[in-house]
């Protein structure tokens, strides 16, 4: 792997921690948000890489767990990816709540539980997985692939993540005084999303490697091609969700859609409709262009950006119509721009992440299977 | 146990915003941060228009989504029912702001009262500036500073946590009125005891059909609205086609 490479990710993480200092010390008054838009880009940041990290987990499961056998060769890959998104992605929500004081605050979750709130259940759940993913890795790495710990790890792991991933649905499902966030239609809405970001990133991961590494067992090879139309399935599923969330969106009565309608119209929905769903969905269904390696990577990519808008379109659509005595003062519909803050905690979120991953495809041989 | 309520008389209420600045003062808020609002309106259309004012406050709700959705129990339930909030417990993730359908809780995003700590004179050579102005006054954090919330609350919340209305629990404890129903020049909010049959919540809410923001909610409020200012007269008729 390039120096160059190496570089780039370390000026991402230069600026990400200039970022990170600079929310720990001030407080989150670096962000553009407020008491309107006060969850936008770095929970953007936190649900993205969650959701992606959660279809990961179920694809490094596939082997192991569902006997998937075919699959060996992205197992260790997606564990390492899964186990990085995730840690930037409680990263970003750190971020996301205060200066020091506030952080330490956290202890809290630990010493003043309140198990009827969504946020403590996934507090603690996301802990949790973590924890086992980064144990399910562990094994792997040390080639225990069908040890009864391994297997227990892993079945942990993605209990673990099944759980956590219900919780932070039932965050955005019960807050009824926001219908925007779609009740609990989101837990579709995720659960598909997750799953197709999760084989974005691993189609996009396996490529990265193979280009390094040069090319591909047979194996790796079939077991790609069956990964990139899975991948395909999910984008065409994913689509139809976006498409029965969009008219909910647009036919439901309850005034508090209007942001909704109003996010419908701006160039982030384009986004995740275009970037995030129809053209990686018509670059992977076209058999000649699903076979080359520029077409899964193009796909991928757009994939990727167009989710990660698609988690900010969410976010957004839930809070641009202030409510209550916020209205006061404010225009009906309030508009949102990412500070320089912001957009450096995703930089640090993304650099890290894979600068993991690198040091993972330099040092750990990520394409090992049980069978080597 | 009391559970206390208030009652805000609209026909009373002149719309003076004394409620609003009273809280600012006795609470130390901070700029853009109310606890005590108000929602206004114009009714109707050209030239038949309205003005309508609602004051607005933490509805200190029964079954309030702000404690239910806390991680820490930051926020919780204290004597009378009030709706409190610990600042050493918040861990700042804002859950509240998206449970609370009445707009009423803000988060600190900057340092308090920072303005106070600004060297530039609003007339240079002329005026102090802010920071002489403080130091002068030799007041440890602002000019208007009240210690009294330091009783059972944060006199001024950290940086980073939420914040909202409590009812003025230092006061309600030690036997006063919230703040803002003394500083209402026109008795517009009147406290009390839902429990005690003979307080003057319980009269009114006996004479008025009481209004209750939301209710579809079922968060049960304990602010409630009775009556409205209107002055307004019109000729009796049926209407046409």
């Amino acid at each position: 792997m390039s120096k160059a490479w190496f570089g780039l990710l370390g000026i991402g993480l230069l600026i990400g921690l200039f970022t990170a200092l600079t929310v720990v010390v001030r407080g989150l008054g670096v962000y553009n948000l407020n008491d309107v838009t006060f969850w936008a880009m770095p929970m953007a940041g936190y649900l993205f890489f969650a959701l992606t990290a959660a279809g990961l987990t179920l694809l490094s499961s596939l082997p192991s767990i569902f006997g998937l056998k075919e699959y060996y060769p992205f197992a260790k890959r997606a564990a390492l990816l899964a186990f990085a998104a995730l840690l930037v992605g409680i990263m970003c929500k750190g971020l996301d709540l205060g200066p020091m004081s506030t952080l330490l605050n956290t202890v809290w979750i630990g010493l003043s539980p309140n198990p009827a709130s969504p946020i403590w259940w996934m507090a603690v759940l996301y802990g949790f997985y973590l924890t086992f993913v980064l144990i399910k890795f562990y094994f792997i790495n040390k080639g225990e692939w069908h040890t009864t710990r391994s297997w227990t790890g892993g079945l942990l792991a993605l209990g673990l993540m099944i759980m956590a991933y219900t919780a932070l649905s039932v965050v955005f499902g019960t807050a009824d005084a926001r219908p925007a966030f779609f009740g609990h239609f989101t837990a579709l809405y995720f659960a598909v999303t997750a799953l197709t970001s999760g084989m974005a990133a691993i189609v996009l991961a396996s490529f990265v490697q193979t280009a390094i590494r040069g090319g591909m067992s047979h194996q790796e090879e079939h077991a790609f091609d069956k990964v990139a139309k899975i991948f395909a399935v999910m984008l065409a599923i994913a689509l139809f969700v976006f498409i029965l969330r969009a008219i909910i969106g647009y036919t439901s009565l309850q005034v508090e859609f209007q942001g909704f309608r109003y996010i419908a119209g701006t160039g982030i929905y384009q986004m995740e409709l275009w970037l995030g769903l129809i053209i990686p969905l018509i670059l992977m269904v076209v058999p000649a262009i699903r076979k080359t390696a520029a077409g899964k990577v193009v796909a991928s990519v757009l994939a990727l950006v167009g989710m990660f808008a698609g988690r900010l379109v969410m976010l957004l659509s839930a809070q641009v119509m202030p409510i209550g005595a916020m209205a006061e003062t404010r225009p009906e519909i309030v508009t949102y721009t990412p500070s320089f803050f912001e957009w450096g905690t995703i930089i640090l979120a993304l650099s890290l992440c894979l600068m993991i991953y690198s040091l993972g495809v330099k040092y750990l041989n990520l394409e090992a299977t049980p069978e080597h | 146990m009391p559970r206390y309520a208030m009652v805000i008389d609209l026909q009373r209420c002149g719309g003076c915003g004394a409620c609003i600045t009273g809280c600012k003062n006795e609470n130390n808020l901070p700029e853009g941060v109310r606890w005590s609002n108000k929602m206004t309106e114009t009714l109707g259309t050209f030239p038949n228009v309205r003005y309508y004012y609602r004051p607005t406050l933490c509805n200190h709700c029964e079954n309030a989504p702000c404690v239910r959705g806390c991680p820490t129990r930051a926020l919780h339930k204290v004597e009378g029912g009030i709706t409190a909030h610990d600042p050493n417990k918040c861990i700042g993730c804002r859950y509240c702001l998206v449970n609370c359908p009445y707009g009423v809780i803000n988060y600190t995003w900057n340092k308090p009262h920072r303005e106070w700590e600004n060297d530039d004179a609003v007339i240079p050579d002329c005026t102090m500036s802010p920071r002489e102005q403080a130091r002068a006054l030799d007041v440890p954090n602002w000019p208007l500073y009240n210690p009294d919330p330091d009783y059972n609350y944060q006199a001024i919340r950290p940086t980073g946590v939420v914040e909202k209305c409590h009812f003025c629990r230092h006061r309600v404890v030690n036997g006063e009125l919230p703040w803002c129903v003394e500083v209402c020049p026109c008795d517009a909010r009147i406290f009390g005891d839902l429990d005690d049959p003979d307080s003057l919540v319980n009269r009114l809410l006996g004479l008025f059909r009481a209004e209750k923001l939301r209710p579809e909610l079922g968060t049960e409020p304990r602010v409630f609205y009775v009556r409205e200012f209107c002055p307004c007269v019109y000729e009796a008729g049926k209407g046409m086609i």
